[in-house]
């Protein structure tokens, strides 16, 4: 274990303390016509602020209609950075840092968080941010597991937060794939193939001297333990190796994490983005193994098919159908704008958490198909496998203490 | 290929290939269907489990249990429940086993753990939505232990039925449980108003909504309270 665990019950005596303490909102309070006043902006402050976290701290840091208040992350010199960066940005020194985010969470004066920490944690943030009444916008893939999904979901709703899922090329980047099926150029559309991996690995690297910044406990968090390595918890993009995306404790590989972005389109596209799966069906061909995944509307997503394209979509094109609107951002800012104009309208947004959670099952209901090898049925409104006990123990992975959910 | 990823398993030490290892996962897969496959191959892993393995090697092991773990695994794995290093993994196979012994051998074990490794088994049972472990679970949040009785509440929202509900308006809790008590009534609430229970539930909504919650709270029982008033 590390020496700087912060476990439950020392967080437990030190949250009252937390919450307690005087913050300084803003030391520019006035507004002008460029910027709301204080009063006005929307209080934020960010959980995971590595690669994907930088970047969605600087686009909502950018926003005059957000006040930037405070940063978190399980390494110092992370959210040191962080902490001069926003302050720069405001002129002043106003910024509080965390390395546990339940300190940030008890938090009365801020509106709203971003999480984008490894994929493994964002179940339990983004949860504990609904109870402590936080609005959220959560990097993809928001979900580890199928069982996440509805508890997120649940959260979001019982305390009515906006929860916006955190892909944004699911609108931005499929146009030429999306408009045409939208537009009733492609007739009925049967079905849509998405290209995506690897699927993520056990990870077995060997114990490295762990660096004095890193609370590697709470990196670890709800993950099986493993000693302190580099690569483990390098947050590149890869994954295939040598980054947290590429391990199964902590992400489902590519089939997740651009996965999150493919299904997400392909979901868009062929408009079932509100269903889920009724059935996955195992092709072991000559040409190789593919899935496809039906739809209780009679649409197909196929992962992996061979002779398809990324995104290639089935319809009638003969057969016209009438144009329907295409759902898009609110807001101005792109998909960052979207959730903020839904914190003050209290709207969904376009990746709400539902509509995210039904797109990432798509790559955990895949992922475990492969790995059973086997086709499985469905039951979005049990949300399990009916009959089938050993797919259905795939549905969660026990938490380590003392992580719960 | 299968003697020798076992082997492998035995000795394994972080840094290993585990290349050898997918023989194991050929196997769960070549066994499905297989009963007789199965239990000689649990057997196997059991036998691992129970060596002198290295303690990356029970962590893999312990994987693949929970993916075909039966009864047969129980005992040795809830012998793990009290060990500070691989009671997580010990869970980790238990938790999602459809054995009523897996049910059992963590109630068995909540009483002789202590620590984060009770919140641990705390946990695993409310995933499990073990109604029979409600008794147990109410006096713990009511208990001295601020973070087991966190603990407790959040299992007791898992589990989420009549009487986990029926425990949760009784419990007089730990302050420091407050919050947790209060969401994990709320998600009891929204189970019995779906399963049509309607008085329970306003009761429970009219309880969350007594006293000074916050403001978001506040509205979460209102709303609630709106929908058990509907047709």
């Amino acid at each position: 274990m590390g020496t700087n665990r912060s476990s439950r019950r020392t967080f437990l005596k030190t949250a009252t303390a937390a919450a307690a303490a005087p913050y300084v909102i803003t030391s520019a309070a006035l507004g002008n016509e460029d910027r709301p006043a204080a009063s006005d902006r929307i209080v934020m402050g960010g959980i995971g602020i590595g690669n994907m976290g930088r970047g969605d701290q600087g686009a909502f840091l950018n926003r005059g209609d957000v006040q930037y208040v405070a940063a978190c992350d399980v390494r110092k010199g992370v959210r040191e950075a962080a902490k001069g960066k926003i302050d720069g940005h405001y002129k002043n020194s106003d910024c509080q840092i965390y390395n546990d985010f339940r300190e940030l969470l008890a938090r009365d004066d801020i509106d709203a968080v971003h999480v984008a920490t490894p994929d493994h944690w964002h179940a339990i943030m983004v949860i504990e941010a609904c109870r402590a009444g936080k609005d959220v916008y959560c990097q993809k893939p928001e979900t580890r597991t199928l069982r996440e999904g509805p508890l997120m979901v649940d959260a979001a709703r019982r305390y009515a937060r906006v929860v916006s899922g955190g892909s944004q090329r699911v609108l931005e980047d499929y146009r030429k794939v999306v408009d045409p099926c939208w537009n009733g150029e492609l007739g009925e559309i049967k079905s849509i193939n998405v290209n995506v991996g690897p699927l993520s690995q056990h990870c077995n690297l060997p114990k490295e001297d762990q660096p004095a910044d890193i609370d590697w406990d709470l990196w670890l968090g709800p993950a099986p333990w493993a000693p302190y390595n580099s690569k483990r918890c390098d947050g590149n993009f890869g994954t295939s190796g040598g980054s947290w995306r590429s391990y199964v404790d902590y992400s489902g590989g590519g089939m997740t994490d651009w996965g999150a972005h493919h299904f997400g389109g392909a979901t868009f596209a062929i408009d079932v983005r509100e269903l889920q799966p009724e059935e996955v069906i195992y092709h072991d061909s000559s040409d190789g193994k593919y899935l496809t995944f039906k739809y209780p509307n009679g649409r197909q997503i196929t992962h992996n098919r061979p002779g398809k394209e990324n995104m290639d979509v089935e319809g009638t094109p003969g057969e016209k159908r009438e144009p329907k609107p295409i759902p898009t951002y609110k807001g101005t800012g792109g998909i960052y704008g979207d959730f903020i104009e839904c914190v003050k309208t209290r709207e969904r947004p376009f990746r709400d958490i539902e509509l995210a959670v039904n797109s990432v099952m798509v790559s955990h209901l895949g992922i475990i198909a492969y790995a059973t090898q086997r086709s499985l049925q469905w039951d979005a409104a049990k949300q399990e496998f009916p009959g089938d006990e050993e797919a259905n123990r795939y549905l969660d992975r026990a938490r380590r203490e003392p992580w719960q959910l | 290929m299968l003697d020798k990823a076992l082997e492998t398993v035995q000795s394994l030490k972080y840094g290993d290939d585990i290349e050898p290892l997918k023989a194991i996962d050929d196997a769960i897969v070549a066994t499905h269907g297989n009963s007789d496959g199965r239990k000689q191959l649990e057997t196997q892993m059991l036998e691992v489990l129970q060596s002198d393995a290295t303690r990356n090697g029970k962590d893999y092991i312990c994987r693949k249990l929970r993916l075909i773990g039966s009864e047969e695994s129980v005992p040795a794995l809830a012998s793990l429940l009290s060990d500070k290093e691989l009671s997580h993994m010990a869970r980790y196979a238990l938790e999602s086993m459809p054995s009523d012994a897996a049910g059992a051998a963590l109630r068995e074990a909540l009483p002789k753990v202590d620590g984060e490794l009770k919140e641990g088994v705390i946990s695993s049972l409310g995933v499990r939505q073990d109604d029979r472990s409600v008794p147990a679970l109410a006096a713990l949040v009511s208990g001295e232990d601020a973070a087991i009785a966190k603990s407790a509440s959040e299992a007791l929202g898992a589990i989420r039925t009549t009487n986990a509900a029926k425990a949760l308006v009784n419990a007089r809790p730990n302050a420091a449980a407050a919050a947790s008590v209060t969401d994990s009534l709320l998600a009891c609430a929204e189970s019995l108003l779906a399963a049509g229970d309607k008085a329970t539930a306003l009761t429970i909504y009219q309880k969350v909504s007594s006293g000074e919650p916050p403001k978001y709270v506040k509205l979460a029982a209102t709303r609630g309270m709106l929908a058990c008033a509907a047709n």
